[in-house]
Parts: C-alpha cells; structure tokens; sequence
C-alpha cells in the first residue's frame, strides 16, 4: 500500500496522456484554413508549436506539482538509518 | 506446410534465435569482459563488487539476428529501420561507455537515430501510417510533418528513459521485458483486428522480448552484468521503432509512464541534461545496515527511486521489486488502452 500515491500519479499520467494527445491530434493539428502563402503557413506552424508546448507544459506542470505534494507529505518521516 | 503453421514457425524462430544467442553468447564475452578488465563497480553493494559492462554489443548481435529472421521470413523492410535506429543508438551507447559523452551531446546525437529512422520513409512508405490511434475513439487524420518530426523526438526521449532505469541490478531488464510485453499485445491486438497489417510488425517486436527475457537472466539480482548505455540506449530504439511502427504509440507511451515521470522529474529537479556522474548530489545513499535510503538534501535530484524510498528505506532487491510493480500497473494500463483501441 505504501506505493499508493505513486499508482496514483501514474494513473493521473495516464489519463493526461490520452486526453492531451487527443486534443493534440483532433483539435491542434487541424487548426486554422488551409494556409496559400509561406507567411501563412509559417503563422500557422508557430501557433501549433505553441499549443503543442503548452499541453506538454500542462502535463509537466500537473506532475510537478503531485510529485511536490507527495514529496512534502513524506520528507518529514523520511527514513533514516539508525546511528 | 500452410502459410499459418510457417508464419507460427518464424514467430517462433524470431523469439529463440535472440534468446539463443543472449544465453549462449553473454558467458563467453562476460569471461572476455573480465579478463580486459572492463569492470565497473556496483555502487550499491556494501562494499562495492565489480560486474563486467558493457554487455551491450551481445544484446544488439541477438536483437539483429532475430530482426534479420523477421526480414528475411517475412520480407518485410520494417525489421530493417528498428535496426537502423537502434543500431545508431546502440554505437552512441557504445562510445558512451568507452568514452563519456555530455549529457547534452547523448540527446543531440540520439537524434540522428530518429532521422535514420523516418528517413527510411523516402524508400518505403508503407513502413508507418503518420497517424494515432485512439481507445474508442479510433484513427486522427494523418499528418506527416507533426508525425515525422515526433518520430525523430521519439528516439532520444525514449532511449534517455530508457537508459535512465538503468540503475539498479535487474531494473533496465525487468523494465524492458514488461514494457516489451506491453508492446507485444498492442501490436498483436492491431494485427488482429485491422485489415491488411502485416504479421511482421508482431514478428519485429519479439527479438526485443527475447533479449531482455535472457538477459534478465545476468541482470537480475544480483547483477553478473551490466548492459552499460550501449543496452539501454538500444532498448529504448528499438522501443520506439516498434511503437512507431506497430501504429501503436499511445500504449508505448503509457507502458513507459514510470521511465518518463523519472526523467521529466530528474530533469526538472537538475534544471537540464546532466551526465548522472556529474550530478552535484545524490538522491539516495546507502545505510550502515546496507540498506538504500532518499537523500533529504533539498537539491537532490528528484527520481523515482528517491520517491520510492521516501516510503521507507529498501534493500536493493526490494527497490527493484517495487519498480517491477510500477511497471507491472502502467503495462497494465497500456494493454487496456491496447484493447480499448483494437477491440471492438
């Protein structure tokens, strides 16, 4: 049961994983008209590239953030070998 | 014979030739590793034994052997780039445990394994569909340019986690055995329910199952050898060669949940790419009664294992188990995602 908290996290991965790829590949890759100029489809790229970045930095944020609480939760009794 | 009883057999063939080989090759060349004195100390211990490394060269000859039964058996071209991508990473790997790369060249050139990789396209392009596949949902559109340069990303995320479990004795090679597992179902489940997916994708995937399923056998505790970064580098290739080429990567991603959230943890904690043997503090150490405890220092790297061992402190053994049993829950979670998105 100690490992709880760390199933918990993967799970939380996991379900981050599908809902974020999901978004990615029915929501973020078809944006936008189909470009008709370079400029266009340098605009267009970029604005991907940063919705990309940001569902990547979502799921890094989400699991930073677990990861400090357990931390947290746990550094207090952490084990120490006996002197 | 019919073609099923011929295709069971090359099944078959493509899983015993690497196992074979790993089994009948790694004494041999362990014996040749010692007396070179190619020996690296395991840390771990108390007080530290020495354990030949790398056996990396043996895993790949028995990773290619078994992909040249696939290719040849099955003329089929997909064997040929997982060897090509793994192959490159496996000589970054090599020149790792000879020469020490930087923690920031490794990535940069693992990248080059990716490029070989896609590259391959220009001569096959029925080698990957440029699309993902979803549990329930099904097929996104196909999109070359976002797919092609997230194949090329792949390969150095992918074998920089991979060669990031590799710390303790049996952890890279229980890892790789159950995410190989993992990936086997997924691709299986593919060739079963999707018209017109070749049996050779299933075949590729079994050398890798098969390598880390004998080399196990030498890492596990305690260690009689150390696949060094040329084996892990090459695990993780392979890994997301197969992904890419199975059409199933969202499960890949899913059985590897537990390497990833270490290295998005080491990385976050360390601010970048640093070599681990660069690394300022530790985060763990070993007791006086031999046991592995976290380090409590607030800028020690924040890995999985520091995570596990802020539970309570664990032998070795124990450490790798509950690594096993992380690992054991995210191919879990990988199969179900497998047969959400095959089984209908």
């Amino acid at each position: 049961m100690k490992l709880a908290p760390l199933f918990g996290i993967e799970a939380v991965a996991f379900l981050l994983i599908i809902a974020e790829t999901y978004l990615f590949f029915n929501f973020v890759v078809p944006v936008g008209p189909i470009p008709h100029s370079i400029a266009e489809y340098t605009g267009l790229a970029l604005l991907k590239l940063i919705l990309i970045l940001a569902l990547v930095a979502a799921w890094f944020v989400v699991m930073v953030g677990l990861t400090r609480i357990y931390v947290r939760a746990k550094i207090r009794n952490a084990p120490r070998p006996s002197s | 014979m019919s073609s099923g009883l011929a295709d069971v057999g090359l099944l078959l063939l493509s899983f015993l030739v690497p196992l074979i080989c790993v089994l009948l090759g790694l004494p041999p060349f362990l014996r040749l590793l010692t007396r070179m004195g190619r020996l690296s100390e395991d840390v771990h211990k108390s007080p530290p034994t020495k354990v030949p490394e790398p056996a990396g060269p043996i895993l790949f000859i028995a990773a290619l052997l078994g992909e040249i039964v696939v290719a040849t058996g099955f003329q089929s071209w997909v064997p040929v780039a997982i060897m090509l991508g793994a192959g490159i990473a496996f000589i970054i790997g090599l020149a790792d445990d000879l020469f020490v790369l930087g923690g920031k060249t490794k990535p940069l050139l693992l990248s080059v394994a990716g490029i070989a990789f896609v590259g391959m396209v220009a001569f096959r392009p029925d080698l990957y569909l440029p699309a993902i596949y979803f549990p329930i949902i099904g097929r996104a559109a196909p999109h070359f340019i976002i797919y092609t340069v997230l194949a090329v990303v792949a390969f150095p995320v992918v074998s920089n986690a991979f060669n990031m479990m590799d710390a303790f004795n049996g952890e890279i090679s229980w890892f790789t055995l159950l995410t190989s597992l993992a990936l086997l179902v997924g691709v299986s489940l593919h060739a079963a329910y999707a018209s017109g997916f070749s049996l050779a994708r299933v075949g590729a995937t079994l050398p890798l199952v098969a390598v880390a399923a004998g080399f196990l056998l030498f890492n596990r505790y305690p260690s009689r050898a150390f696949d060094g970064d040329s084996g892990s580098l090459m695990f993780g290739a392979m890994f997301a060669g197969l992904a890419i080429t199975g059409g199933v990567e969202i499960a890949a991603i899913i059985a590897i949940v537990p390497a990833i959230l270490n290295s998005f943890y080491t990385l976050s904690s360390v601010r970048g790419f640093v070599e681990r043997r660069r690394m300022s503090s530790r985060p763990t150490y070993i007791g006086g009664d031999g046991l592995l405890y976290p380090s409590t220092e607030p800028d020690a790297p924040n890995t999985l294992i520091r995570l596990i061992l802020l539970a309570g402190a664990l032998s070795e053994k124990d450490l790798v188990k509950d690594v096993v049993y992380l690992t054991l829950v995210a191919c879990i979670l990988s199969v179900v995602t497998s047969i959400m998105t095959w089984v209908h």
